[in-house]
């Protein structure tokens, strides 16, 4: 997709080369990187296709396929930059709509360039309006880029402190292990003792320690837990310490295991022979073959055969019973309707 | 299967008396809604009892296989088997002078074969029938959900048809110390057409009715196939096998009961009928077409949930345009 994508100053160069970056400027037309240079090399800044005066810092590597898309993300965020108010500051729901309104209208005008005379009249007098507020909203932003700034550094630190955790278990390790080594080393020179006893005393010893490493190395981890309060009871950190809180994973009970049990029939009747054993009992040879075409799509003799004789056996059994309505209603009978009964 | 289907689960009864009081407490509800102004002897004479009903819809129900029979393309035995179902079934839940039978009639035929499906659309449909055509259709469209709906929706009706296909091929290969039990095919045939003018297919499950056939056909033809039954099929079960025997005999009874009405008495009951017969679903009476029309003018939009209702003139128009479009 990037390779349709050319650059409208020297056209074919951004076909051959699809590592090319369009820049988009103020006024939302792309250029590539390097005929930007060469704009502004020559020292005039005009765009080559409405010419609005530029300036190189206004060119931004061009983040969406559109350019106008670019241009309308870039004016969105000057805007709300100055235009912040949330929905506390307003008393009503259709107050917050309506300024919000305001705000996508005001975008709309610079972006298609409609009556920008006005609009900036508009954003003008807002700024002045609103500046203590805008302002506070701004550092209330701020403070909440400050507590995920937080989160994100008390993360990291306890990734590293982990890490750190585990190189210096490492190294504890190797040392415990040269130690071991040297002691034996040094009782197999020294002691009187029989050295095969001496060696198997140090391979239990061994042994033993091992089993210890991964209890230490359990205890170490779980014991960098961050202290969430001072030692008096008020919380650290900033407003909201529910983020650092969650909940308990529900613990799933164990549900017995899915046990397949075969459907039973119930044919109320002497049962049929099932469907593998028609061929061997000879009952094909009542039957109609079934033709090549009817083998083709699958059909055989036995499907046909087992139907009918399911049906002729099921039921047989039966004796008379009333499950028709008027079982129903002979019950309800105890009360009798004025309506269906004939009064004289 | 049979076991588990709600025929078997809503659509049963146990002998003829609890039909005949199905129908019977039907009759009642309506002559006592349509009656409340007059005397019991009145009543007696303008409204149709349950026995003539039941004379009625025993002729209409040859009239139902008759229609079949002739029916254009050929109607296999199973979409008659359900229609005359369905007409058994809505005929036990409401009475005769409430509903037209002969309306009732077509559209049972037309849900059996949409139900079973052998496809016939609507315009095949209506050319097996004479006279007007699009009134027809009219009148079946209409009919439709409100048959389905005395049907409590439950559409899937068991023929003893399957059963009797399996009976032979068991025959035919556990018991071939009888021969050719083909031979017994037209006293079936014959004795299963007659059951369905019995109540018998409300009360004993298709097999049943089936084996009766097959047991019938064999006796009339001086042969017997009691040792099939009692040493293949129920070699276990001694009193399951006394239960069936007592079921068979039971349904061979009934078939051999079956009577058709005579004609002079079915002509005198339709007359009858026609005078009592509940104005606001029959089509024909001008109180009916009054109301249809009525409702069209007034409502030229419909609530939710309701059906728009036309006079059958609109609806004549509007079939003809739709048929000449393509096909409805």
């Amino acid at each position: 997709m990037d390779d349709y994508q050319t650059c409208p100053k020297c056209k074919t160069t951004k076909y051959r080369n699809p590592a090319m970056v369009l820049m988009v400027n103020a006024c939302g037309h792309a250029l590539c990187e390097s005929c930007v240079e060469l704009l502004f090399a020559k020292g005039s800044g005009a765009c080559p296709e409405c010419k609005c005066p530029l300036r190189r810092n206004n060119f931004r590597v061009q983040l969406f396929e559109d350019p106008a898309v670019d241009k309308e993300v870039d004016i969105r965020k000057r805007i709300l930059k100055e235009f912040n108010k949330r929905q506390e500051d307003f008393p009503s729901l259709r107050e917050y709509n309506d300024y919000l309104e305001e705000v996508e209208t005001i975008i709309f005008n610079l972006v298609y360039d409609i009556d920008p005379t006005n609009t900036n009249k508009m954003i003008d007098n807002y700024k002045k309006e609103n500046k203590d507020i805008t302002q506070k909203n701004r550092n209330r932003q701020s403070q909440e880029e400050m507590e995920l700034e937080v989160l994100l550094e008390a993360e990291k630190a306890q990734q590293s402190e982990k890490a750190n955790l585990y190189v210096n278990a490492e190294l504890e390790e190797k040392k415990q292990k040269h130690k071991a080594r040297e002691k034996l080393i040094d009782e197999l020179m020294f002691s009187d003792a029989d050295a095969k006893s001496i060696v198997a005393s140090h391979v239990q010893a061994t042994a033993a320690l091992a089993k210890e490493q991964p209890k230490a190395a359990a205890q170490l981890s779980s014991g960098v837990v961050k202290s969430s309060k001072f030692s008096s009871g008020v919380q650290i950190g900033l407003r909201g310490q529910h983020t650092n809180s969650f909940l308990p994973i529900p613990k799933q009970e164990d549900l017995p295991l899915y046990r397949y049990t075969a459907p039973v029939f119930d044919y109320d009747g002497p049962p049929p022979p099932p469907i593998e054993k028609l061929g061997k009992l000879n009952y094909f040879a009542n039957i109609r073959a079934a033709n090549i075409t009817e083998r083709a799509g699958g059909y055989t003799e036995a499907m046909s055969c087992c139907r009918a004789l399911q049906e002729a056996l099921g039921g047989l059994f039966y004796s008379p019973q009333l499950t028709h309505k008027a079982a129903v209603l002979a019950t309800n009978a105890s009360t009798p309707d004025t309506d269906d009964m004939e009064t004289t | 299967m049979f076991a588990t289907s709600t025929q078997r689960h809503f659509w049963m009864f146990k002998d003829e008396n609890d039909v005949s009081n199905a129908r019977l407490s039907a009759n009642i509800k309506y002559i006592s809604s349509r009656g409340r102004n007059m005397t019991v002897a009145e009543r007696e004479t303008h409204f149709l009892n349950v026995v003539e009903e039941k004379s009625l819809i025993m002729s209409y129900e040859y009239q139902l296989r008759d229609f079949c029979r002739k029916f254009h393309p050929p109607m296999p035995r199973y979409v008659i088997g359900t229609a005359l179902h369905y007409l058994k079934r809505f005929y036990v839940n409401n009475s005769v002078m409430d509903y037209p039978p002969k309306e009732i009639l077509v559209t049972c035929v037309y849900l059996a074969c949409k139900v079973e499906e052998f496809n016939v659309s609507m315009d095949q449909f209506v050319g097996n029938l004479k006279g007007d055509r699009e009134k027809a259709a009219a009148i079946i469209l209409n009919n439709e959900l409100l048959l389905m709906q005395q049907l409590d929706y439950q559409l899937t009706v068991h023929n003893p048809f399957r059963p009797l296909e399996g009976l032979m091929i068991d025959m035919k290969t556990r018991f071939p110390t009888f021969s050719d039990p083909e031979r017994l095919r037209p006293g079936i045939d014959e004795f299963l057409e007659q059951v369905f003018y019995t109540d018998a297919i409300l009360i004993y499950s298709p097999s049943q009715i089936s084996l009766a056939a097959i047991i019938h056909s064999a006796s009339t033809s001086k042969e017997n196939v009691d040792e099939y039954i009692t040493k293949i099929l129920f070699s276990e079960d001694q009193k399951r096998l006394l239960n069936l025997i007592e079921a068979v005999k039971k349904i061979r009874v009934m078939v051999r009961n079956v009577q058709l009405p005579h004609r002079d008495t079915i002509k005198a009951l339709e007359k009858k009928l026609a005078l009592c017969c509940n104005p606001d679903n029959n089509s024909e009476s001008p109180a009916f077409k009054k109301r249809m029309k009525q409702s069209f003018d007034e409502e030229e939009s419909f609530e939710d949930g309701q059906y728009p209702s036309a006079s059958s003139n609109q609806v004549r128009n509007m079939l003809m345009g739709l048929s000449e479009m393509g096909k409805i």
